[in-house]
């Protein structure tokens, strides 16, 4: 995190996305809004490209296997409805890909922001780390094991904000699922530190969800890929405060 | 001395007493409060408060607080609940706080816009208020008590609740228990003085090292979490909620959102606090008593534990209570047993752990048997806990009454612990519900908890209370510990 000023500059800017969301009538931040805040709190998110309606993808900046993801004002879970592409090897599969998911935009009569093509990340353990605002004890932080896992086994953690890097490193430890982290059978253990890091980020004294605890009402990182090689955050929803009552 | 120290001192220590609501010819909830603070042997003075009546419960009556000349410490409301917020009104410089148990406020419906009067009165008159719709402070030290059969004995347990009914029990069943309060103070709803400035002072009284709360509602949840969290678990905390089932609190629209319960944000409260949260108001009493008894370790986590005493069928249930709350019943060390092997106990008796001893080997040199197994347990095992544990019937109902082998078998656990101050030590008397047993297990509770081992009355519930001195033994340890 930078200094005071350059912290400053960061929280306008996050409030300006919010205003503008606001404006267009939305509840939900889309995931590229999403994760350019999250980015400038500190969170490492996959390097991407915005590919306009009818555009060529230029992928020049960012490296294969790609991911194609459908981002639209009328979709929120988009992998259901086929509007995300994984494993694209090369340019021309990403190309192919782009050009798919617009179709299904069209065929759906939704509206297409653009197709957002991604680094996929490197394969790891997939997370959940999430934000909520609490009406009696404000920012409360969530770590759990993402996938199937998160509805079904419910493995999570939660803190009150601004949690301590010890209360990061209790969450992770707390977690039934924990010794999945450290490498079980053979696996590679991940980077227990890197996901301390994003927890900091999110939960911590000059955290997001801080920060910005007036704009949001929830947020998820969804899932979060951990790996001994990094921790990306590789999908996000952030929902909008209502907004105040006159 | 801090300025919530000092305010809310007054509050549990008051020299001046005013009811307003006592009856000069039936018995009302002021009479109540006046007569139970009398026979605690309240050394203050109490000033009725009556319209007419020059005489309530025998003391002199005034019309109005500005009758009285001293400042009031603590003013007792029981009227209509529409006519509080002007009594407050006319409390204004003379009254420190003002306790309301009139109900009909901000927990009816339609009863929002009284609570908000009421709480602007106590503003704008500068009066403290406590509740509306609580029932009072129970003060052993203050002397003073909302309902009768209080002990006059003070003790180092602080408890606030928000709910005066379960405050009763709280007093009163915790009192058999062996429970001693500092204070038990009832919130109601909360509209002025609330949990978090309860715990500030229980905190910083000297008289307090154990604190209890009963929680439906923290309105000021974030002062609350940083109250505790400066606390640094400087004295255990041991939180009863209620209402947590009762979600409704959102349509998520994401998964944290959805999974996000009250239980879950209490639970992380706890691992960030150190506060022990329990389920029940048995829990609550048990555990509350464990942390009036024993010291809790500042260098290891209650984990093992030796369980001594009569009955397998117990035993094994024991071992495996203990392990589903994370204590371990492991088996002696080798030389412990062989020291044990050594004694020649009779036939039946199960030497490892759980050590399973019938009555005829408790009956040993008349019980005080139970002193040498202890010993060689403490010295070879090197337990964290030792609970011993005593069916009473099988002692008081046997034919062969030559002594008094449960006096002597509690004597002997009662000077083991006298030599090692370090290991958490807790006795479970089994009873069958008669009034002999249950007689004398009241006796042996009272001698025993005041030589600081507590007893429980099922094998249960020392499981949960052991489990939670380890709770808060292992966030002491976790904190002062660096993080990577």
């Amino acid at each position: 995190m930078g200094g005071g000023g350059e912290r400053q500059v960061i929280d306008l800017t996050s409030q300006k996305t919010f205003a503008v969301a606001r404006t267009q009538g939305r509840r939900v931040l889309d995931e590229l809004s999403a994760k350019s805040i999250l980015s400038a709190y500190g969170i490492t998110v996959p390097r991407g490209v915005k590919v306009p309606p009818h555009c060529e993808p230029a992928l020049d900046s960012i490296a294969p296997p790609f991911v194609a993801k459908l981002i639209s004002p009328d979709v929120i879970h988009k992998s259901d409805i086929g509007g995300v592409r994984v494993g694209l090897p090369d340019a021309s599969a990403a190309c192919r890909a782009v050009r798919n998911i617009e179709e299904l935009a069209y065929t759906r009569g939704m509206r297409l922001d653009c197709v957002l093509v991604e680094e996929m990340a490197p394969p790891g353990l997939e997370l959940v780390i999430g934000g909520i605002i609490d009406p009696r004890f404000g920012p409360v932080l969530m770590l759990g094991f993402g996938g199937v896992f998160v509805e079904i086994l419910k493995d999570t953690a939660f803190r009150v904000c601004p949690i301590t890097r010890w209360d990061a490193e209790d969450m992770v430890n707390g977690l039934r699922g924990a010794p999945l982290l450290r490498g079980v059978r053979g696996t590679q253990a991940v980077d227990l530190r890197l996901i301390m890091e994003t927890l900091l980020a999110l939960g911590g004294d000059d955290g997001l969800l801080i920060s910005l605890q007036d704009e949001i009402a929830e947020l998820d990182i969804n899932p979060l890929i951990v790996s001994a090689k990094g921790a990306y955050a590789c999908d996000a929803r952030i929902v909008l405060a209502a907004p105040m009552e006159p | 001395m801090s300025g919530i120290w000092r305010e809310l001192y007054q509050l549990v220590h008051p020299q001046v007493l005013a009811v307003v609501g006592a009856s000069a010819t039936g018995v009302t909830p002021g009479n109540e409060f006046i007569r139970h603070s009398q026979a605690l042997g309240f050394r203050g003075r109490i000033v009725p408060i009556h319209p007419n009546a020059p005489f309530v419960e025998g003391l002199p009556a005034v019309k109005s607080f500005k009758d009285i000349q001293e400042i009031v410490d603590l003013a007792y409301i029981a009227i209509k609940a529409d006519d509080v917020p002007d009594v407050i009104a006319a409390a204004a410089g003379k009254v420190r706080y003002a306790q309301v148990m009139s109900s009909g406020f901000g927990e009816v419906a339609g009863g929002r816009a009284l609570e908000q009067r009421l709480i602007q009165a106590a503003r704008a008159a500068g009066v403290r208020l406590l509740g509306p719709n609580c029932l009072g402070v129970y003060s052993p030290r203050g002397r003073i008590s909302f309902i009768g059969g209080t002990s006059e004995e003070a003790g180092s347990v602080g408890v606030i609740t928000q709910s005066g009914g379960l405050a009763a029990d709280v007093i009163l069943r915790g009192q058999n228990r062996g429970l001693r309060y500092s204070a038990v103070v009832t919130l109601g709803n909360s509209a002025d003085v609330g949990p978090t400035e309860l715990i500030e002072y229980f905190l910083s009284n000297p008289e307090t090292n154990v604190i209890g709360l009963y929680a439906e509602d923290i309105k000021d949840g974030r002062a609350f979490f940083r109250t505790l969290r400066k606390a640094c678990g400087v004295k255990p905390v041991v939180a009863l909620v209620g209402g947590q089932t009762n979600q409704g609190r959102r349509a998520a629209a994401s998964h944290t959102g959805s999974l996000a319960s009250r239980t879950e944000i209490w639970r992380g409260l706890a691992h960030q606090t150190g506060i022990v949260i329990v389920d029940t108001l048995e829990q609550f009493l048990d555990v509350m008593l464990a942390f009036q008894t024993l010291v809790p370790s500042g260098e290891r986590i209650t984990q093992r534990c030796v369980v001594f005493g009569n009955g397998g069928g117990t035993s094994v249930l024991a071992a495996d209570a203990f392990d589903r709350r994370g204590i371990d019943v492991m088996p002696l060390p080798p030389m412990a047993i062989a020291k044990l092997e050594a004694l020649r106990l009779p036939p039946g008796t199960a030497i490892g752990n759980p050590i399973d001893a019938p009555t005829l080997t408790l009956r040993q040199e008349d019980g005080r048997i139970a002193e040498r197994i202890l010993d060689i347990v403490l010295t070879h095992g090197e337990p964290d806990a030792v609970v011993m544990h005593l069916n009473l019937p099988m002692f008081m109902r046997a034919a062969d009454q030559r002594a008094d082998f449960l006096q002597n078998l509690i004597d002997a656990l009662i000077r083991v612990r006298g030599r090692h101050s370090s290991v958490h030590f807790a006795l479970v008397l089994r009873s069958d519900g008669s009034e002999a047993c249950e007689r004398r297990r009241r006796e042996f509770r009272d001698v025993a908890v005041r030589k600081a081992v507590p007893v429980y009355d099922e094998m249960a519930n020392v499981a949960d209370a052991l489990a939670g001195i380890a709770f808060y033994e292992r966030y002491g340890l976790k904190r002062d510990a660096p993080a990577m």
